[in-house]
C-alpha cells in the first residue's frame, strides 16, 4: 500500500514550506519531498532575501508590502514554534530606492500611494546625510567595464530618492525556510529529504501520486510543483501540465558579489537597502561589514540559461557552473564602485553564486494547472522570497477553493489580503495568461 | 630606494583544479595573483610609504594573462611592472635566474619582496634561487619586519609556533609571511589609476638564461583525492578532552 496524504508538495524552500504550513492550518495532511538534506538549502539558501515594497504593477507592490507584516512580526507568523537551528531575524535597515532612469520610480510612487506604503521622499543631500560614502552622480546608462565609456566623468547628478522605512533583509534566508517548515511540523505537516521526484502519476486526467527515484509511490490527490529552478522538470513530468502553460519557466545562472565596506564605515550596522537602477545593481549589508551586490540583469549583461541539475551536479563535479566569473565580479563591483568610489575591491572574487526560476515575464505563476490536482508556485524569478509567506496563504486558498470545486481559469479567485485588506485577483499570476508587458522584465518584478 | 617585488599568476584557491593531458591543469579557471604575493606587495608599499624617493616595482613570470596580476599589483600601489613572457612552464632554478636578469637589466635592486610561496606549486624555492642568482643574502616566511640604515632586521617562522630573528645587510631578498602584514584592497580610483601605469614586457628567450645543469620537469599530475569522514566524540567533557588530545597528538600530530 501506498503511503497517502492529503496534499504533496515538492519542493521545501521558502514558497514549499509555508505552503505546507498554511495548507496544515485548513486541515491538510502534507507532505514535502525534497531532493536536498534540509529545508531551504536549495536556490532559498542563495537568496539574498531582501523585502522591499517597489514592484513595476500595484498588485506586485501590494503584495509585497503585505509581506512586510510576516517578516516584522516573524515570531506571531511561526506561532512561536521553536527551532533547534534558532530564529532567522528580520533586518529593518530600510530601503532606499534611488531615482533614476533604471526604474520607472514614478510608476513605483504612484503604486506606494495606492496601496498606501509608508515611504519618505529624500532629495540627494538627504542621501547623502545618512549614506555618507555614496556619491550621488548620473552614470546612465549601465555599461560594462570592457565598455569605453564605463570611466567616463559624470555631468549629472541623480533627482533623490524614495524611502521606505520598513524594508530590510532577512539574515539568513535558509534558516527562515527551516523556521517554516518547523511551524508546519507543528501543525502536522511532514517533510522527507534526499527524495527526487521522477514521475507524477495521474488518472483520467487527476494527479494521483508521485514516484521517487527509488521506486516508492506516494498518493495524494494534490499535488504542488515549487520545484524552483526544476520547475519546468517538474512540470514535463506531469501529463500535459507543461504544455498547458502559455508562460513557462527556465533556470538562470545568477551571480552576488561580496566587497567589503569602505575602511571606517560600519555598512553591516549604519547601511540601508539600497535598488541602484542607474547602475543596474543593488546592494544591501551583508555578514563581516561587506556590501553583498546584486545585479538587475541590466541588457548589457550575458545571460546565461542552464540546466539545473548540470549546474548543481557541478558543485560535486567539475565545479566550474557554480563559480564566479571575473567578469561578472568586475562588472558589479566597479559598477557599484562608482556609487561608493571607497569600496574595497578584493582581488579574489567573492560571493553567491546560483539560479533563478525564472518565468517569461519574470511575474511568477501561481496557479492551478491542466491536470486535476496538480498546481504550481513557480517562476519566482529572483524577486519573490519577500512574498513568500503571503504566496503560502493564496496558494494554499487557491488549492482549497478549487478541490471544492471552483473553476479557477474561468472566474479567478480574489484573495483577500489580511493586513492591508485589499483584494487581489490571482488569475494576475495565471499560466494561460498573455506576457505582462508592463513587468520590469528583470529581478525587480 | 628601488624595491622590486615577485608576483606569481595563480588559479584561484576556491576554484576546483581539474587536470589536463595528464601533466597541466585546465587553465579555464579563474588566474590571480598568488595569495601570499598580495603580502609582499604589501610589504613593498608600505617601505615605500616610509622611504622617501623610492619605486616598487613589479615582476613575473608568465603568459600573457599574467598581465592582470601585473595589474593587480599596479592598484596595490605598485609604481610599473615587468612581464617576462613564456608559454612554457619554467622550474625555480630557469624562474629565479629570469628574475635576476630581468631585475638587473631593469635596475639595482636594493631589496626584493617575494610570497613565502606559491599556491599551485608549493614550492618555496624561487626566493632562494633568486637570492643566490643575485649573490645577496636571503630570508623565508617573515613574521616581523623592519629597516634601519641599510640593515633588515627580519624574524621569520621556523617551525609552527618557533620563530628565529636574523639581521641582513641591503641588497636582499625576503619572503614575506600570511602573517606580517594584511594586503590592502584597492578601491576603484586606485584601480582606474593602475590602467595608466607602465607594463613592460620582455621574452624569456631575450634573457639568455643559462641553462642549469639539472632541471625539474612535470611527468604527471594526479589530483590528491579528499577522503574525509565525519566522527563523533562522546563522553563526559573530560573524556571528550582527553580524546581530541589524543587525536591532536598521535593522528594529526600537531601537538
Amino acid at each position: 500500500m501506498n503511503k497517502t496524504y492529503d496534499a504533496i508538495i515538492i519542493g521545501a524552500g521558502v514558497i514549499g514550506c509555508p505552503i505546507a504550513y498554511e495548507l496544515a492550518k485548513m486541515g491538510y495532511k502534507t507532505l514535502n519531498v525534497d531532493k536536498l538534506a534540509d529545508a531551504g538549502e536549495g536556490s532559498t539558501a542563495g537568496s539574498c532575501a531582501i523585502v522591499r515594497a517597489h514592484y513595476s504593477t500595484e498588485d506586485g507592490v501590494a503584495m509585497a508590502y503585505e509581506g512586510f507584516q510576516y517578516w516584522l512580526k516573524w515570531e506571531e507568523y511561526l506561532d512561536h514554534v521553536e527551532d533547534e537551528k534558532g530564529l532567522a531575524r528580520y533586518m529593518n535597515t530600510g530601503s532606499i530606492l534611488l531615482k533614476s532612469q533604471g526604474h520607472d520610480w514614478r510608476k513605483v510612487q504612484s503604486n506606494y500611494d495606492a496601496v498606501g506604503v509608508k515611504y519618505e521622499e529624500w532629495s540627494i543631500e538627504k542621501v547623502k546625510e545618512v549614506a555618507a560614502v555614496y556619491e550621488l552622480d548620473e552614470f546612465w546608462p549601465v555599461r560594462r567595464p570592457e565598455d569605453p565609456h564605463f570611466f567616463d566623468e559624470p555631468v549629472k547628478k541623480l533627482e533623490g530618492a524614495l524611502f521606505c522605512p520598513e524594508g530590510g533583509y532577512m539574515s539568513d534566508p535558509a534558516l527562515s525556510a527551516h523556521n517554516i517548515m518547523r511551524a508546519a511540523e507543528a501543525k502536522g505537516s511532514e517533510f522527507l529529504f534526499k527524495a527526487e521526484v521522477v514521475d507524477i502519476r495521474s488518472k483520467d486526467g487527476q494527479a494521483v501520486g508521485i514516484t521517487l527515484k527509488d521506486g516508492t509511490q506516494i498518493d495524494a490527490p494534490v499535488i504542488v510543483n515549487v520545484g524552483g529552478p526544476h520547475s519546468y522538470k517538474i512540470n514535463q513530468m506531469a501529463e500535459g501540465v507543461y504544455e498547458g502553460c502559455n508562460i513557462k519557466t527556465k533556470a538562470l545562472r545568477h551571480e552576488v558579489m561580496h566587497c567589503p565596506s569602505p575602511e571606517g564605515y560600519d555598512y553591516y550596522n549604519d547601511g540601508y537597502h539600497t535598488s541602484d537602477g542607474d547602475l543596474g545593481c543593488y546592494y544591501r549589508p551583508e555578514v563581516g561589514n561587506m556590501f553583498l551586490i546584486g545585479s538587475e540583469d541590466p541588457e548589457c549583461d550575458p545571460q546565461e540559461w542552464v540546466d539545473p541539475d548540470e549546474f548543481y551536479a557541478g558543485k560535486g563535479g567539475s565545479g566550474r557552473d557554480n563559480q564566479l566569473t571575473d567578469a561578472q565580479w568586475k562588472a558589479q563591483c566597479y559598477r557599484l564602485a562608482r556609487r561608493v568610489p571607497t569600496l574595497q575591491i578584493p582581488n579574489q572574487p567573492r560571493g553567491v553564486c546560483d539560479l533563478y526560476d525564472c518565468s517569461d515575464d519574470w511575474i511568477p505563476i501561481y496557479d492551478k494547472s491542466d491536470m486535476k490536482g496538480f498546481y504550481m508556485a513557480i517562476g519566482s524569478s529572483g524577486n519573490q522570497y519577500k512574498n513568500a509567506p503571503i504566496a503560502g496563504l493564496m496558494m494554499a486558498q487557491l488549492i482549497d477553493a478549487c478541490e471544492k470545486g471552483m473553476d479557477h481559469d474561468k472566474e479567478p479567485l480574489q484573495f483577500k489580503l489580511p493586513y492591508t485588506g485589499r483584494i487581489i485577483d490571482v488569475g494576475f499570476f495565471s499560466r494561460k495568461r498573455e506576457i505582462n508587458y508592463n513587468s520590469s522584465f528583470s529581478v525587480n518584478g | 630606494m628601488r624595491i622590486y617585488v615577485c608576483v606569481k599568476h595563480v588559479p584561484d584557491s576556491a576554484a576546483r583544479i581539474t587536470i589536463k593531458d595528464d601533466n597541466r591543469i585546465d587553465e579555464t579557471v579563474t588566474f590571480l595573483p598568488n595569495p601570499c604575493d598580495e603580502n609582499a606587495i604589501e610589504e613593498a608599499v608600505r617601505l615605500k610609504e616610509r622611504v622617501n624617493e623610492s619605486e616598487v616595482i613589479a615582476v613575473t613570470l608568465g603568459g600573457q594573462s599574467a598581465i592582470n596580476t601585473l595589474r593587480s599589483a599596479l592598484s596595490m600601489g605598485a609604481d610599473r611592472a615587468i612581464l617576462i613572457k613564456t608559454d612554457d612552464r619554467p622550474d625555480s632554478i630557469i624562474t629565479g635566474r629570469a628574475l635576476q636578469k630581468a631585475i638587473e637589466i631593469d635596475g639595482k635592486a636594493d631589496i626584493v619582496f617575494t610570497g613565502k610561496e606559491s599556491i599551485d606549486s608549493e614550492g618555496m624555492q624561487t626566493m632562494f634561487r633568486l637570492a643566490a642568482a643575485l649573490h645577496v643574502p636571503v630570508a623565508n616566511n617573515l613574521s616581523a619586519f623592519s629597516l634601519d640604515r641599510r640593515k633588515v632586521t627580519a624574524e621569520y617562522e621556523t617551525d609552527a609556533g618557533t620563530t628565529a630573528v636574523v639581521v641582513m645587510d641591503l641588497p636582499c631578498v625576503v619572503g614575506v609571511g600570511k602573517s606580517l602584514n594584511k594586503p590592502r584592497y584597492p578601491t576603484l580610483p586606485d584601480i582606474i589609476k593602475s590602467r595608466k601605469k607602465i607594463i613592460k614586457q620582455i621574452s624569456l628567450s631575450d634573457l639568455n638564461i643559462k641553462v642549469p645543469g639539472a632541471k625539474m620537469e612535470v611527468l604527471a599530475l594526479r589530483p590528491s583525492v579528499e577522503n574525509r569522514r565525519a566522527r563523533e566524540i562522546t563522553g563526559t567533557p573530560e573524556e571528550i578532552v582527553e580524546q581530541i588530545v589524543k587525536v591532536l597528538q598521535e593522528e594529526a600530530k600537531v601537538v
